[in-house]
């Protein structure tokens, strides 16, 4: 099919916009927007025709690949999986373009802005299709430059210049992870292959990859005492690069940060691009993953964990953007929760997670483009100085409670009637459910539902301190211009319907990944029995609605009916709220004990050794020279007659030299 | 005929006395004359080489030194006579100002 061979344009036209945007953006109207606007429609058109065709014939998958040197490749490879990511980032971020050109019209770095985000749909695009782990990783990084760039986009301000070095540096903890776990794979296929490596496969590619996962599992190490799979370590290290990527606790503390930059930034890390990545290189390594002892379930509990943890926070935060901030840590964390539990439930954990992350992708999207189109209007991000938004801006209400409702998912158990975000989050309850039956580990299944609950007490919270009640302040505002609503009303329509619209051809479309594997064999290298849904009691199916609406009534009482006065909880006397507040103190933790206190003081520390040395070492060269230089010098009398002396004498060693050596006479 | 020996005899005498000169004399005309006298000595070989093969190489390169010893005379009696003019005097070895 002639789209197939398009395919390569999917990165390379917004690569192009990024450069022609750059260069030209200044003498185009409204900074250039027009260029990526283009490009990444194109792509989309390119991405959803192919995803058309996979749908129809889902074993014919896109591969491309042309030799780049030794026994590396550059390559497509477009299956199911990457099919849905490529069309959902094409499109949100289409969208989230269309709407920045409303949202920064006022700014007068527009090219600059519009160049950069074309950049980082080029390189997620990039990422999605790579056909090899090295390819990949390329992407992965030009993914945090990017994000870099945009949380930074601001730069003379300094929170958000910081914040762009602390997004930066905290993925870079996971990317040299990653980077790692490659190096390890690799050495470790060269083992395999006793370093002979055949000549024309070329063994980073996934496919390839995949294919020697039982001989990987057969290298052990030692680590302290301990007798661990080589493919635990590598899967342990991807998923380092996961946890960095797609802020699952401990390295989620610059996700928060990130709201520094354009709200428009924040929608396109959060929903479409940079925090998925990390959930992609999962779902994409998934065979590894399911082969490896104890990699799943490390996944399935830190994400669980910080499915909780996120959440917590979220209720107490004031501003806008945060809660929301922390609502992705916490959905990315259900997310990686759904990728753990294919111990049990096998291939269909990653159908669960990529569905959640794509409905996630919508919601999010929107509610950050809800925010985004509030703060527009009046300025603020404090809810505190906000309340009966929802008078001024309809339009901009009634989507942000679509989002909501999708992010708190209200739905009918055992139906197809619901939210998106319902359709996709109850199944990772109930697979959490089944997997804490058939392994008796409890805890993630106690963390997700509780997550739940306070999912919908954070998100109905946000809504009713900003939208209903009376104005707290005089902020004035309208309602935001069309380019602005119309991405909204498009994205609440898709928030609320997608889900039931695709369930079934979803689930069935993204096994078909994995036809050419077979998951259960590998499951059994990692000494799993999958589990098969049987039938979960009544209460389990209907918890997490029950939870929700629990949220939504506490909210509803608290903060629009305020039958409980919360002056008296929300004090710095309280500890449970000052220890959320002050986010349970991560950044003393993080920064002011570990970063300054244990690496920077003990950099210094090593740095003044080093200094001495490095000087006694440059000090001792230049004395050297001197000194030779010194008494060289000696040699140029600056009389004529000592130099002729010496060419002479330099004549005469020649000859008797020739006479010597070559014996001509 | 006279041997080609005798020819390299006297190149190899008048260029001693040059190199002689040049290593011995203080005086810069003194030095030039004696640069002169070594590049002479050069020249009868190379005209003597050229009559004994019966190639004209030589006696046209003889003319070429010739002339590049004009030359360098030139610049040579040049450069003396501003220093005669900047220091009343030609001694060469009091001209020590370029060594350390």
């Amino acid at each position: 099919m002639a789209m197939e061979n398009l395919a390569f344009l999917i990165p390379l036209l917004p690569a192009l916009a990024f450069v022609l945007t750059f260069f030209l953006g200044k003498k185009l109207p409204s900074g250039g927007a027009i260029i990526p606007i283009v490009a990444i429609a194109i792509s989309c058109v390119i991405s959803l025709a192919i995803t058309v065709g996979l749908l129809q014939n889902p074993e014919h998958f896109v591969t491309q690949s042309v030799h780049w040197f030794a026994i590396l490749n550059l390559g497509i490879l477009i299956d199911p999986l990457a099919a849905v990511m490529l069309s959902m980032v094409s499109f949100v971020s289409l969208l989230i373009h269309i709407y920045a050109v409303g949202y920064m019209s006022h700014d007068p770095a527009k090219p600059r802005y519009f160049a950069e985000t074309a950049l980082f749909t080029a390189a997620m695009l990039g990422l999605i299709l790579s056909d090899n782990i090295l390819q990949l990783f390329i992407c992965w990084e030009l993914v945090g430059l990017s994000s870099y760039l945009l949380i930074g986009f601001w730069f003379h301000k300094p929170g958000a210049a910081s914040a762009a070095k602390k997004a930066f540096l905290t993925t870079r903890v996971g990317d040299v992870m990653f980077l790692a776990g490659i190096v390890l794979l690799f050495s470790d296929i060269f083992t395999v292959f006793n370093g002979n490596l055949p000549e024309g496969v070329y063994v980073l590619q996934f496919n390839e990859m995949f294919k020697l996962i039982p001989d990987l599992v057969a290298i052990n190490s030692t680590i302290l005492g301990m007798e661990v799979s080589h493919l635990t370590l590598v899967t342990l290290l991807f998923f380092g690069g996961a946890v960095g990527k797609s802020g699952q606790f401990p390295l989620h503390v610059w996700l928060p940060d990130a709201m520094e930059g354009p709200t428009t930034v924040s929608a396109l890390i959060h929903a479409a691009t940079m925090v998925t990545a990390g959930v992609y290189l999962v779902a994409r390594t998934f065979p590894m993953f399911i082969a490896a002892p104890d990699s799943l379930m490390v996944v399935a509990y830190l994400g669980a964990f910080t499915a909780l943890f996120a959440a917590t926070m979220g209720i107490v935060m004031n501003d806008l953007k945060r809660v929301l901030a922390y609502s992705t840590v916490s959905q990315l964390g259900y997310m990686v929760l759904g990728l753990g539990l294919g111990a049990v439930i096998g291939a269909e954990a990653v159908g669960v997670s990529m569905f959640h992350l794509i409905n996630h992708a919508f919601f999010k999207a929107l509610l950050f483009l809800c925010a985004g189109s509030v703060i527009h209007a009046v300025g603020t991000h404090d809810m505190r100085l906000l309340g009966g938004v929802g008078k001024v801006m309809p339009i901009t209400f009634a989507t942000m409670t679509a989002a909501a409702l999708a992010l708190a998912g209200f739905g009918i158990p055992g139906t197809s009637l619901g939210f998106s975000g319902f359709l996709s989050k109850d199944p990772i309850i109930e697979g959490a459910y089944l997997f804490a039956e058939s392994t008796g580990n409890w805890l993630p299944y106690l963390f997700a539902i509780s997550a739940a609950f306070l999912t919908s007490l954070y998100i109905f919270r946000l809504i009713f301190m900003t939208f209903t009640g009376k104005p707290r302040t005089d902020y004035g505002g309208h309602e935001s211009p069309s380019s602005m609503t119309v991405p909204l009303a498009i994205l609440a329509i898709l928030a609320v319907v997608f889900g039931a619209l695709t369930r079934t051809s979803f689930y069935h479309f993204i096994e078909d990944n994995f036809v050419h594997l077979d998951i259960e064999a590998l499951a059994e290298l990692g000494g799993y029995h999958l589990a098969h849904h049987g039938h979960e009691p009544l209460l389990v199916l209907w918890m997490p609605l029950i939870v929700a609406v629990a949220g939504l009534v506490i909210a509803y009482l608290i903060y629009n009916r305020r039958v409980v006065d919360m002056s008296s909880i929300v004090s710095r006397n309280n500890p449970v709220y000052k220890l959320l507040y002050n986010r349970y103190y991560q950044h003393q933790i993080f920064v002011e004990f570990f970063s300054i206190k244990i690496i920077y003081e003990g950099l210094a520390l090593a740095g003044f050794y080093s200094d001495k040395m490095l000087d006694w070492l440059v000090n001792g060269t230049s004395t050297l020279l001197i000194e030779a230089g010194d008494s060289l010098r000696k040699f140029q009398t600056g009389v004529i007659q000592h130099y002729a002396a010496a060419v002479v004498a330099g004549v005469g060693l020649l000859v008797i030299l020739i006479k010597l050596v070559m014996e001509v006479f | 005929m006279i041997p080609l020996n005798w020819y390299l005899g006297l190149s190899a005498i008048v260029f001693s006395i040059g190199l002689y000169g040049f290593m011995s004399q203080k005086n810069g005309i003194r030095m030039l004359m004696c640069v002169e006298l070594m590049l002479n000595s050069a020249n009868i070989n190379l005209v003597a080489f050229s009559s004994y093969n019966d190639d004209m190489t030589g006696q046209v390169f003889a003319l070429f030194s010739i002339a590049i010893a004009a030359a360098e005379a030139a610049v040579g009696f040049a450069i003396l006579m501003s220093i005669y003019r900047m220091r009343d005097m030609i001694d060469v070895d009091k001209l020590n100002i370029l060594r350390w």
